[in-house]
């Protein structure tokens, strides 16, 4: 996922880049008033419609999911400068629903798999609990690491749980 | 030119703002060769330093951006000085509390503040440090509503009414010939949105301090939040919107071509005004108890604010210099970079905007990666090209000898390379904001730090190139 996120963007700024370039070297002037408008309404269009049509995609398959009843409940509690989850194991292919506050200040439950990628994340706030839905494929261990700046302690924030294979 | 603005003022103001990036980078370096075990940090010490950096750069950000903006709406109206004064005073005034409060209070809650953690320190810094933290913020935020008071009543009285300033009349009927210049219309659009936003930090600021002062008197985490990235959303992108009008004011004398005011310039400005005020929602992406709705609402506003960028400054931009045969010397190169890195920077910004990114990016090394390319690529780089274009004019004979050249290829490439490594962290998914970074993750931050130390040296040389110009300048009158 990051990565082809990393290369479409780097792709995109390359672009905008070679255009600046393309522009700044080019010795021909740029044409008419009238050339000008018309190139730049079809770019403002095709950003719309680009804009519609990634927008309606990504929303679509991209939002936050929810969780169906039969979700296995965990439940995460972060604290000035600890994790407290209240398993720990997690089923494999099972619909998991972590549900996420905190005791003090605002933490970020980030979760990485045993490749040391971030796979989700949500806030844990004070006062309200944040429900992350998530299925793992992969059995093995996760790392639970702080993403909201915490204090002093904040990099310390770090544990772990198994995922296994449901008996 | 009908009115002098207010040039020793604004040049004094630059002088201060470039030595405080020049100040705030080397914090910047030094937090970085941490992060990649270079040096040896306490993590108390490298959040205090996080959290200088991050309110110094944005309030000398916002500082530069405010200088340039009165510049040049000065040219149009007379403007009070003492405002400007009061101004630059209660902003002098509002960096020694929040200095103080970093370094001699030990405050290390980061320039976001987010309550409550200035209350719950675990230890690290005391009530008042947090409170004169927060009070700093007020006195610059006072200074700011001042100053567009005063911009925005000028400007309403000589184009019509407010409505006339902002262009918003002609998009209505249509009269070119009465429309107010690029400039005005970039500061009456600013006036409005980060007025707005200024006022919600305030009281999300004043309920900060009564609540450090009285912690029985209860704030609502979510909504603090969301107040508090609604200011610092706006803030942020207002201190771009100021300074760009330096584009829109000098560009022109090397294009030989105005900075025209157009229909579609005016109907830009105006998205600008709504889709800045919409765009935080992508900040709070993670906050899954937020309405859906909302958060729809951020990915999608998050992308169209990128279209009034590209359709209107860039595209003309390009236009305007394209074949113009224009003479490349240090300003014009800063200015041309200044809207290159803030329309580069804003594509990993937007795509970060996405829910289904964000997931896997928010609060990674990816967010500084998309936010140094805009500003320090681009309100930098506006900030010092207007700095030596005001020492220097448009250049004459010293224009691009070697040490300039040198000069600017380092601050580009140095910048360019610094934010890759950023990304290209964000995407291995390390996070932003620790102090003591995983073995495996050093390695990225000391090619930054690399990429780093070119860019401060970079800039320490046009602070050098613009103090040089000051001093010939005054010496000569
Ligand atoms: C040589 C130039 C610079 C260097 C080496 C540098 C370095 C850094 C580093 C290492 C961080 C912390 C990253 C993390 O979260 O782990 C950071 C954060 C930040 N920087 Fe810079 N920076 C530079 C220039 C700038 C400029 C020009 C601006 C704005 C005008 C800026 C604004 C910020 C802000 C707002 C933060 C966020 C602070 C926070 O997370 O609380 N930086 N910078
Ligand atoms: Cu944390």
């Amino acid at each position: 996922m990051q990565s082809s996120i990393l290369i479409i963007t780097l792709a995109l700024m390359a672009l905008v880049a070679g255009v600046f370039l393309f522009v700044v070297m080019s010795k021909n002037s740029a044409g008419t008033a009238a050339k000008h408008n018309k190139i730049r309404y079809q770019l403002i269009s095709l950003l719309v419609i680009a804009g519609v049509i990634i927008s309606v995609v990504s929303l679509r398959y991209g939002s936050h999911a929810l969780a169906s009843s039969d979700a296995v409940v965990i439940n995460v509690v972060g604290g000035q400068w600890w994790w407290e989850i209240d398993r720990e194991t997690v089923p494999l292919n099972k619909e998991v629903e972590f549900r996420i506050t905190s005791e003090d200040v605002n933490h970020g439950m980030g979760i990485y798999n045993s490749d040391f990628q971030l796979i989700g994340q949500a806030q844990g706030m004070p006062g309200y609990t944040n429900k992350l839905v998530m299925v793992f494929d992969k059995p093995g261990t996760y790392q639970v690491l702080c993403l909201e700046f915490c204090g002093v302690a904040h990099h310390d924030m770090i544990n772990e749980f198994e995922v296994v294979a449901a008996e | 030119m009908k009115y002098e603005p207010q040039a020793g003022a604004v040049k004094l103001t630059m002088l201060l703002s470039g030595t405080v990036f020049l100040l705030m980078m080397i914090f910047g370096l030094v937090l970085r060769a941490s992060q990649g075990n270079f040096i040896e940090l306490d993590p108390a010490i490298f959040y205090q330093i996080l959290t200088a950096h991050g309110a110094g750069m944005v309030g000398s950000a916002a500082l530069s951006g405010g200088a340039i903006m009165w510049y040049f709406v000065g040219k149009y109206t007379k403007l009070n000085p003492v405002i400007y004064w009061l101004f630059l005073g209660l902003f002098l005034a509002g960096v020694v509390l929040i200095l103080g409060s970093v370094f001699i209070g030990e405050y290390g809650g980061a320039w976001t503040f987010l309550f409550p953690l200035p209350a719950i320190s675990g230890g690290a810094w005391g009530v008042e440090a947090a409170v004169i933290f927060c009070l700093g913020y007020v006195l610059i935020g006072v200074g700011f509503l001042l100053y567009y008071l005063e911009m925005g009543y000028r400007i309403g009285k000589k184009y019509n009414g407010f409505s006339g300033a902002l262009g918003w009349r002609y998009i209505v009927n249509g009269d070119l010939e009465k429309a107010p210049p690029p400039t005005v219309i970039a500061a009456a659009s600013v006036i409005i949105f980060n007025s707005t936003g200024i006022i919600f930090g305030a009281i999300v600021l004043v309920a900060s301090i009564v609540n450090l002062l009285l912690p029985e008197f209860a704030v609502d985490a979510l909504l603090a939040k969301n107040a508090i990235y609604f200011f610092g959303h706006v803030f942020v992108n207002a201190t771009i919107y100021m300074a760009v009008t330096a584009v829109y004011e000098i560009i022109p004398e090397y294009t030989g071509k105005p900075w025209k005011t157009s229909r579609l310039f005016a109907i830009g400005w105006a998205l600008v005004v709504v889709f800045v005020q919409l765009v935080y929602f992508h900040h709070v992406l993670q906050d899954l108890v937020m309405p859906a709705w909302m958060l729809a609402l951020g990915q999608i506003m998050s992308y169209a604010s990128g279209i009034p960028l590209i359709g209107i400054t860039t595209f003309s931009l390009c236009v305007y210099i394209k074949g113009s045969g224009m003479k490349w010397d240090l300003t014009s190169k800063l200015l041309v970079l200044s809207v290159a890195g803030w329309t580069i920077g804003s594509i990993p910004a937007v795509i970060d905007g996405m829910i289904a990114v964000n997931k896997v990016m928010h609060n990674t090394l990816w967010v500084p990666g998309h936010f140094h390319t805009y500003l320090l690529l681009g309100e930098v780089a506006m900030a010092f090209g207007f700095s030596v274009w005001l020492v220097r004019g448009k250049a004459k004979k010293t224009a691009n000898n070697l040490l300039e050249r040198l000069t600017f290829n380092i601050y580009a490439l140095g910048g360019f390379g610094f934010i890759l490594v950023f990304l290209w962290s964000g995407a291995s998914s390390i996070p932003r904001r620790w102090a003591v970074h995983l073995e495996e993750w050093h390695f990225h931050s000391q090619i930054g730090t690399v990429f780093a130390v070119g860019v401060v040296l970079a800039t320490a040389v046009l602070v050098m190139i613009y103090t040089a110009g000051l001093v010939r300048r005054e010496t000569k009158k």
